[in-house]
């Protein structure tokens, strides 16, 4: 395993590998720390300059966006107050108190030095344990696989905060999107009503990128209410205090339980399917507070809760890392795209990805870990610049992102049509959201949608017996452990019945 | 009762659901496979008419209490929204007929002054710079570079 490492760092280190990393987690860094501007769009941003890439060197680019994207989104929450990406929400609560109290620099590289311990923490997990996963998953059959995927769409749905019952018809909406066009058993057309634009059904990323990307623009546009202004009172531009990053990482390593902590709940999130960074950012700082001998300085710039979030949102990209190589189950949005981009290329995710693929496995092994230290590299010489960049104006992003997003349809098969689907679930996706529909459970329903439809058919083909999903052990675990988490969805949702809700916030 | 925007939209749902559903069971079977091709479509669409069915439901169970508990919410520029699609919907309309180029630059050009329209001539001219950079920048990058055809106009043949 060490020698399989060590040669996919040997592979990545050429420059044919490290350039595309290296502008990826630059891309990344720059992308998280435009506020509004998450690291699924900027990757949904580099995806068309993949296409023409080798496998691995577009894998590299978009790892080292998600890893850059991971942390810097810091670099407006200590500024501004607000996260650059919704990975670093819980980074807010406690860098923007330190930096506003004349400690901008030590609120920034607590958080960009936690990310890259806790990024490589991870990375111990990610290459010691996907393999195991992947062995285990190895003996499924298509029962098990049909209730893994029940049980991570249930999962999704039910950890959606705004209703179960929306969740649960994202998903069927997101399922309702792969059975448009061919069967893909019998090659029967199905709701296609003659159409030939829909004949093959739906291309997966040019859907993926509609829904995502214009919901998310449209939404940052419609809160452009007036002329430009900022909430809080910005600190953007202001200059760093003298510090030391040696002090830096001594007030990290002097508290490991807390580093190691953070990055396992990162991880764990990050393994659930379809969990985003948000929820391992805030879990951590939550754990963090609950164990710390001083909670009552949380939320008034505390390093633990800096130390916590960002060691946390970076070993998350560990996690969603491990589910897709061992699983084909995309951990988040980010890891979507990043399937959508292996299938372009030919490449099958799942449990035989490493065992048919090992060059590509443990290159992104490789890319995952060297991002860090090209992050920091990046943090070092830009972040002058990184500190002007939170103050980009979106009459500006919005359309290059839009142009970007344009490209990336067309260049899949050099066709309008996929342009055309594009903009149809652009407009689909915002009306989802303003609707107060999730979007992750449609996404991973119209990920799994095919793999769910092709497994059921084949276990009933094997044995016509319907009981068999509940009598093989390890398929009745899965669907009981599926319908606990949407028990468990039903309990927390009454219990919070009564609440006034706040604004709605879209969930991307 | 009335119903409210949940109820609405599960109504439409509903309706999409069963119109499918009836389809899904017109499906013809295949002679090799116990299950046809319809099969699949069943369990999703009569899964999503549940779920729709109970958003509705829920709904209505809840009008009055929706009636006390609305918050005011902030204020949306939705105006901006309908012209921002509008001025992505022409791009997509005029893109084969202009060709990446012109389409692009124009694009980039209307949705800029959409969002915030400038005051002076600089104000313009870093406008039509950015629109013209942007456009630059992607063609050469993805034309030139990584080999990507993009539209050619079939008005202008550019």
């Amino acid at each position: 395993m060490l020698e399989l490492l060590g040669q996919g760092l040997a592979t990545i280190v050429q420059w044919k590998y490290l350039l595309p990393l290296f502008l990826g987690t630059l891309v990344g860094v720059v992308g998280g720390s435009l506020p509004g501007v998450t690291i699924t769009m900027t990757v949904i941003v580099v995806l068309p300059f993949t296409y023409g890439f080798d496998p691995l060197a577009g894998l590299a680019a978009m790892t080292g966006v998600y890893v850059g994207g991971s942390t810097g989104g810091l670099v407006a929450c200590c500024l501004l107050g607000i996260p650059g990406s919704p990975s670093s929400i819980a980074t807010t609560f406690d860098g923007f108190p330190m930096a506003r109290n004349g400690e901008p620099g030590r609120a920034i590289w607590l958080g960009v030095w936690a990310s890259v311990w806790g990024g490589l923490l991870a990375a111990l997990f990610l290459v010691f344990l996907t393999g195991p996963l992947a062995a285990i998953a190895l003996e499924f059959g298509p029962w098990e696989y049909f209730s893994l995927f029940v049980l991570a769409m249930a999962m999704v749905a039910g950890l959606t905060e705004a209703s179960l019952v929306k969740g649960l018809i994202a998903t069927g909406l997101g399922l309702l999107i792969t059975v448009i066009g061919t069967d893909p058993i019998g090659g029967v057309p199905r709701f296609t009503f003659g159409s030939a634009f829909v004949g093959g059904g739906f291309p997966f990323l040019p859907v993926l990128i509609g829904v995502f990307a214009f919901a998310q623009i449209m939404t940052d546009l419609e809160k452009l209410t007036g002329p430009a202004g900022q909430a809080q009172p910005s600190l953007a531009g202001v200059k760093f205090e003298r510090f030391s990053h040696l002090k830096v990482n001594w007030e990290i390593f002097a508290q490991p339980f807390l580093l190691l902590w953070s990055t396992i709940v990162g991880l764990i999130i990050g393994i659930l399917p379809a969990i985003g960074g948000s929820a391992s950012s805030v879990l951590a700082y939550d754990q963090a507070k609950k164990f710390s001998k001083t909670p009552e300085r949380f939320g008034k710039g505390h390093p633990e809760g800096i130390i916590a979030s960002e060691a946390s949102n970076n070993a998350n990209v560990s996690g969603s890392l491990m589910t897709i190589m061992a699983f084909g189950i995309p951990g988040d949005a980010v890891t979507a795209v990043m399937l959508g981009a292996m299938t372009i290329h030919g490449i099958q995710s799942g449990p035989l990805f490493i065992s048919q693929n090992p060059g590509i496995a443990y290159g992104i092994y490789a890319a995952y870990i060297l991002a860090h230290p090209c992050m920091l590299l990046i943090c070092v010489a830009l972040m002058p610049l990184m500190l002007r960049i939170t103050k980009v104006r979106m009459a500006v992003l919005a359309p290059i992102v839009l142009v970007l997003c344009v490209i990336g349809a067309y260049a899949l098969n050099n066709t309008m049509q996929s342009v055309y689907v594009l903009f149809i679930f652009g407009v689909v996706g915002y009306a989802l959201v303003k609707l107060g529909f999730p979007l992750a459970p449609l996404i991973l329903g119209l990920i799994l949608g095919d793999q769910i439809e092709l497994n059921l058919v084949r276990a009933i083909m094997t044995d016509s017996d319907p009981l068999l999903f509940v009598t093989r052990p390890i398929s009745a675990a899965l669907l009981a452990a599926a319908v606990l988490s949407v028990l468990a969805a039903v309990w927390q949702h009454l219990r919070q019945r009564g609440r006034v809700p706040a604004e709605e916030e879209p969930d991307f | 009762m009335s119903l409210g925007r949940d109820g609405l939209a599960g109504l439409v749902i509903l309706g999409i659901s069963l119109a499918l559903l009836v389809q899904a069971f017109q499906l013809p079977k295949l002679p090799i496979v116990p299950v046809g091709p319809g099969f699949y479509p069943s369990i999703v669409l009569g899964f999503l008419a549940a779920m729709s069915a109970l958003l509705v439901l829920q709904d209505l169970a809840r009008g009055r209490e929706r009636a006390a508990a609305a918050a005011p919410q902030p204020r949306r520029n939705y105006r901006l929204v309908v012209a921002a699609f509008a001025i992505v919907a022409g791009y997509v309309v005029v893109l084969p007929l202009l060709g990446f180029r012109l389409a692009t630059a124009s694009f980039v050009v209307t949705l800029q002054a959409a969002i915030e329209t400038p005051r002076t001539v600089r104000g313009w001219a870093t406008l039509a710079a950015i629109a013209a950079g942007t456009t630059a920048a992607t063609y050469l990058a993805f034309e030139r570079y990584l080999l990507v055809l993009l539209p050619r106009g079939t008005w202008t043949g550019f």
